[in-house]
């Protein structure tokens, strides 16, 4: 449909509002959408509506104050920001962390990428029209929230990093959680693609739908699934390998073309790799301690600068800290992902049809209180 | 040879000797970092945009005597990250690189809410995360509960 789009005459256009409770914007995301019958002729994204000012937080708490407020800007994925926040610090004061508290922190994380998964999962199935897929993901999503739940002490806003370490071990019982959930969403791939891939009207909805061009992607400063979902293979877990991503044997799922439907592959294919990492990371699990108990209660990073940069459910996600030697962080800078995987909609969006719009936007993959901090 | 191997060729035969620092051991999240006055921040950048790189994140520092802007460019390839630090006087403008990457539009807003540096000849300016009405900069230094406020060279002297 998208090749018929021509360019209006401008008495035709009328504005639409779509959001802020509109339930695909997932949180509150207020699209102006100037349309041309149903085409859409431009589109204007306004957001802020969760602003929250985390950076300017950060520059009245020390470091460990500041801790619980990184789960809360991308809270789908709050244990990977923990895990990127605690890593930059350590990194940045040059902390020691036991080889134990590693593998936990990489099991957690990608237990958190496949819930942060799911959860996508089953949103864009239903902003697609099918309400099935969406119960079958946040029952297998239960199961993560019952394992981290055992070992955080929360379902959502996870605070479970530590300087040096994270607060509680694992015990056995979560070791066969973990491997007993693998088994299960293993045995679950079956029946999502009979439900949802193979599915010809979500095909149809999909295929060849908000192309990003790699071009485009670099422009905007696309990352993540998105950006792997037009053919680059760029993960930090691979280009600048932290933690102990190195260790482990995984694969970069890529797609082709760059619509919908290579960005919904991609992040299946993800969910798989991440499985194949915990599986790993559970073999490879070493005894000893959990924390590093020798860490001072108030970090004093030297002065200077660090900027971390990790993979988060959505993308390459950045901790700019600059430090003057003081308990408290002078700039907290913090780089997210959605940020520019947003942005490109207004490129994205032009010549589409408004139902396609919610079908793109969807694939996208956007948590809104991360862009707005 | 690698694209930061290349861009760093370029920058280095465009700016003084000591406004340039390479770091191989990625100890910083950069391999690089140069010093650009104001004025040739669009030169720079604009290499960048042939060299493949794209824009990472642009982040404003409030000083004591000077704002200093921090953009931070990659490619994708590994352990590419460089560092452009644009010293910036608390009434000057730089100029919007907004037309060369047009992620750095909604970048500039942000760093206009927050700090109050205005972009010039930017197609845009409207307050991107905070009200319409807003007429604070909540990350300046001047700007409620702050712990220290130093000069530049206290931090990186």
């Amino acid at each position: 449909m998208a090749e018929q789009f021509q360019e209006p005459i401008v008495e035709q256009i009328y504005t639409l509002n779509l959001g802020p409770q509109h339930p695909s914007t997932h949180g509150v995301l207020r699209v102006l959408l100037d349309l041309d019958g149903e085409f859409i002729v431009k589109a204007d994204p306004i957001i802020g509506y969760g602003h929250r000012g985390h950076e300017k937080m950060a520059e009245n708490r020390t470091y460990k104050q500041f801790m619980p407020n990184t789960s809360r800007m991308d809270y789908l994925s709050g244990l990977l920001f923990n895990h990127g926040f605690v890593l930059a610090v350590e990194k940045f004061a040059g902390l020691e962390v036991p080889e134990r508290a590693k593998y936990i922190r990489v099991i957690c994380s990608e237990l958190n990428r496949i819930s942060s998964h799911l959860l996508w999962f089953g949103t864009y199935i239903m902003d697609l029209g099918g309400f099935t897929p969406f119960l079958y993901c946040f029952d297998d999503r239960e199961n993560i929230l019952d394992i981290l739940d055992r070992v955080t002490g929360s379902r959502l806003t996870y605070s479970y990093c530590r300087f040096g370490g994270v607060t509680r071990d694992i015990d056995a019982e979560f070791i066969s959680m973990t491997r007993a959930f693998i088994d299960r969403l293993r045995s679950r791939w079956t029946d999502y693609h009979n439900l949802v891939t193979k599915n010809v009207i979500f095909i149809h909805r999909t295929r060849d739908v908000g192309v990003i061009t790699p071009e485009l992607a670099r422009q905007f400063g696309v990352v993540g699934p998105n950006l792997r979902a037009c053919g680059i293979p760029f993960d930090v877990r691979k280009s600048e390998p932290y933690e102990l991503y190195d260790r482990f044997d995984f694969e970069i799922p890529t797609g082709t073309k760059g619509d919908a439907l290579d960005r919904y592959n991609v992040r299946l294919q993800e969910m798989e790799q991440s499985c194949r990492i915990i599986e790993q990371a559970l073999d490879q699990l070493p005894e000893g301690s959990h924390i590093n108990e020798v860490v001072p209660f108030k970090v004093r990073p030297p002065k200077g600068e660090i900027y971390f940069a990790f993979e988060s459910a959505r993308g390459l996600t950045a901790y700019y800290l600059v430090s003057d030697g003081s308990p408290y962080p002078y700039r907290c800078h913090i780089r997210v992902p959605s940020f520019g995987n947003l942005q490109v909609l207004t490129e994205v969006f032009r010549g589409t049809l408004v139902a396609d719009a919610i079908s793109i936007l969807g694939s996208i993959d956007v948590v809104i209180p991360e862009i707005d901090r | 040879m690698s694209k930061s191997e290349k861009i760093t060729q370029k920058l280095q035969a465009m700016l003084p000797e000591d406004d340039v620092c390479r770091d191989e051991s990625y100890q910083g999240g950069v391999v690089f970092s140069a010093r650009v006055p104001l004025g040739k921040l669009r030169d720079a950048i604009k290499e960048f945009d042939e060299a493949g790189y794209y824009l990472e994140s642009i982040a404003a520092l409030d000083f004591q005597d000077t704002f200093e802007l921090v953009y931070h460019l990659n490619c994708y390839e590994p352990r590419a990250r460089i560092a452009i630090r644009v010293p910036c006087g608390h009434d000057q403008s730089p100029a919007t690189v907004s037309d060369i990457f047009p992620s750095a539009l909604w970048q500039e807003r942000e760093v206009r809410d927050f700090f109050g540096i205005q972009f010039t000849d930017s197609p845009d300016m409207r307050p991107l995360l905070l009200p319409e009405d807003a007429d604070y900069y909540p990350l300046k230094k001047t700007f409620g509960m702050v712990h220290a406020y130093h000069k530049r060279d206290e931090i990186y002297g």
